[in-house]
């Protein structure tokens, strides 16, 4: 198991935790289905993905989940209020076009809305940056800069910063340490490498 | 769907009904329902046919059909040839046979033509045995819903428990949709493409242009015409264009652009058909007259234009409160007639209703008939949906 693999299975087991068993719920760049599917199997949810690659919705369909392939916001808007107890965004914030715009939306449909993402204020990716003056290069950020998808990483300060100016009420925080497991206590935006956050409305 | 603008010259060496993967020579039969049957009009017939065929075989608990329901000018041959001197095979051949997407190894296959079609089934050019003359317009109205039911009875008659799925492109997908909202118990999945729950304004006027072609060819005479003859020139028209609105621009301009006929002279003032699309169209008017009536165009075009299963229910997510089955919607980006938009709200509705449903899309230049396309994504997902393992087991260690 690589090392990128085992820190994948870590956010399911947090993720997996906080889902309420036989919710409703909606998985924001779903991918190959691989978090939808531990869900399903584990707390048994009504899961539903979103993604934008053909290859990816075969691959769900093909395991028997619900997949829908367009834009997550534009598929969020045709569903009334509250219609999911859960939508998940789980390390594609940093991806998105229009963070607030999704996460607000995924506030409305949603009754609780979870997002995980790599914490860019990670001390070692501040030193990376820091001591070689180049896009961060680790385990986690794998690829050079010309062979990389736009990207737009964020910080757990970052985020705070968000949630509290648009009023955003956090329900639950878990902040990790570099091995994505170990719960992180203190300064967790220079210690921590992973981050989830449940959100409500206030 | 389109008739192919080329027959093979000569017949193929090793003949494709061979192959490993064909389900080969097949046999259209008739189920006749001897009782009378009352359409959704108020209207009744005592008795009808539907000609279908079946490729691979029922299991012993009689749940491994797949149901494949056609569009507008289709019929029930689906798969397979004839003959040996058969040049074209059913019309999604590339999609069933043994080992392939809908794999007749694994299931067992029906087709059927719909009530009110020309190619074997009840409609208007059968007699009516009250008069001993074709029905022409005294036969009864047909909606999807009676296609729906007469072909369950068929189902029944089959002995078929319950449909492993039900398939279908255009106005197929249409059918498949009722299917799994008038038998939600019977129908366990159901893969929808290029469809739509309701035409647009535009889809109904190309109807309606091609209805009105049939209808003001003098040869239609209010539908009383012998079995030869009839509106013709009104049917080919009217097919003619219908025909362009399953192919695209993009499409098109690949197939043919400005091409001109090899035959055509140098002679540019003349209203022969110059360019390669003029004949081909012109083709595609002269083989459906040949195989298709002109009534059964009108009563069919009809019954699409009609579906509407949101306004019977007040919306489309009541009218899918009592679907069981998974569902699989395809959209095709170059379909203008039935465009991703209207698929992607079959599956947004199915999904606002609580069910399972899944959307994917498929980018193509080959307009609304891209459902027929030759592509390794569509039977990957088409297997997919069909095979995958009633109940997943995630392996955590990956």
């Amino acid at each position: 198991m690589s090392k990128l693999v085992e820190k994948r299975t870590v956010d399911m087991q947090v993720i997996g935790e906080w889902v309420e068993p036989q919710s409703r719920v909606l998985d924001l760049g779903c991918g190959r289905g691989e978090l939808m599917a531990y869900l399903v199997q584990a707390k048994q949810v009504l899961a539903t993905g979103v993604d934008l690659d053909f290859g990816r919705i075969c691959a769900c369909v093909s395991r028997g989940l619900s997949a829908y392939q367009g834009d997550m916001t534009e598929f969020m808007r045709a569903f009334p209020d509250r219609h999911f107890d859960r939508i998940i965004c789980s390390r594609t914030a940093q991806e998105l076009n229009d963070p607030a715009a999704v996460i607000l939306e995924a506030l409305r449909v949603g009754s609780t809305v979870t997002v995980g993402f790599v914490n860019h204020g990670f001390w070692k990716n501040r030193i990376d940056m820091l001591l070689r003056g180049r896009k961060v290069r680790n385990a986690v950020y794998t690829t050079a800069w010309h062979d990389s998808r736009p990207a737009n990483p964020l910080s757990i300060a970052d985020f705070e910063d968000f949630c509290r100016e648009r009023s955003i009420r956090v329900a639950r925080r878990a902040h990790l340490l570099g091995d994505w497991r170990t719960p992180c206590r203190v300064l967790p935006n220079l210690f921590a490498g992973y981050a989830l956050y449940d959100l409500a409305r206030a | 769907m389109h008739d192919d603008v080329q027959a093979p010259s000569a017949p193929p060496t090793h003949p494709r009904h061979l192959a490993a993967d064909d389900v080969g020579i097949v046999q259209p039969r008739d189920y006749t329902h001897p009782g009378p049957f009352k359409f959704q009009s108020g209207q009744t017939i005592q008795g009808f046919t539907l000609r279908y065929e079946t490729y691979g075989a029922l299991n012993a608990t009689r749940d491994n059909a797949v149901l494949v329901c056609h569009a507008l000018s289709g019929d029930h041959h689906c798969a397979g040839w004839h003959s040996d001197a058969d040049t074209k095979p059913g019309w999604w051949n590339n999609l069933i046979g043994p080992g392939k997407a809908v794999d007749t190894r694994r299931f067992f296959v029906v087709c059927a033509n719909v009530p009110g079609g020309c190619q074997g089934s009840t409609g208007p050019s059968s007699l009516d045995p009250a008069t001993g003359q074709p029905y022409g317009t005294r036969f009864p109205f047909v909606t999807i819903r009676d296609m729906v039911r007469a072909q369950k009875l068929l189902l029944d008659h089959l002995g078929i428990a319950e449909l492993h799925a039900v398939l279908g492109g255009s106005m197929g997908g249409m059918t498949a949709l009722l299917f799994a909202i008038e038998y939600p118990l019977f129908t366990r999945r159901q893969i929808i493409m290029a469809s739509t729950a309701n035409e647009s304004a535009q889809a109904i006027a190309f109807n309606e242009v091609g209805r009105q072609a049939i209808m003001q060819d003098p040869a239609w005479n209010n539908g009383d015409y012998p079995r030869e003859g009839g509106p013709r020139v009104g049917l080919a028209i009217a097919r003619m264009m219908a025909h362009i609105t399953y192919l695209s621009d993009a499409g098109m301009d690949r197939k043919f652009g400005r091409r001109k006929r090899e035959t055509a002279g140098g002679e540019a003032y003349t209203f022969d058909a110059q360019f390669e699309v003029e004949s081909y169209l012109r083709h595609q008017g002269q083989s459906f007259i040949n195989r298709f009536d002109a009534n059964s165009y009108l009563y069919i075009t009809r019954a699409i234009d009609q579906f509407d299963p949101a306004r019977a229910s007040g919306s489309l997510e009541q009218a899918f409160a009592p679907v069981q089955a998974e569902s699989l919607v395809v959209g095709f980006t170059s379909d203008w007639l039935f465009p991703p938009d209207q698929n992607r709200a079959i599956a947004l509705a199915l999904l606002r209703a609580g069910k399972r449903a899944s959307y994917a899309e498929l980018s193509t230049d080959l307009g609304h008939d891209s459902f027929l396309l030759e592509s390794a994504d569509l039977y990957a997902l088409v297997r997919g949906f069909l095979e995958r393992s009633e109940a997943y087991v995630f392996d955590f260690a990956i």
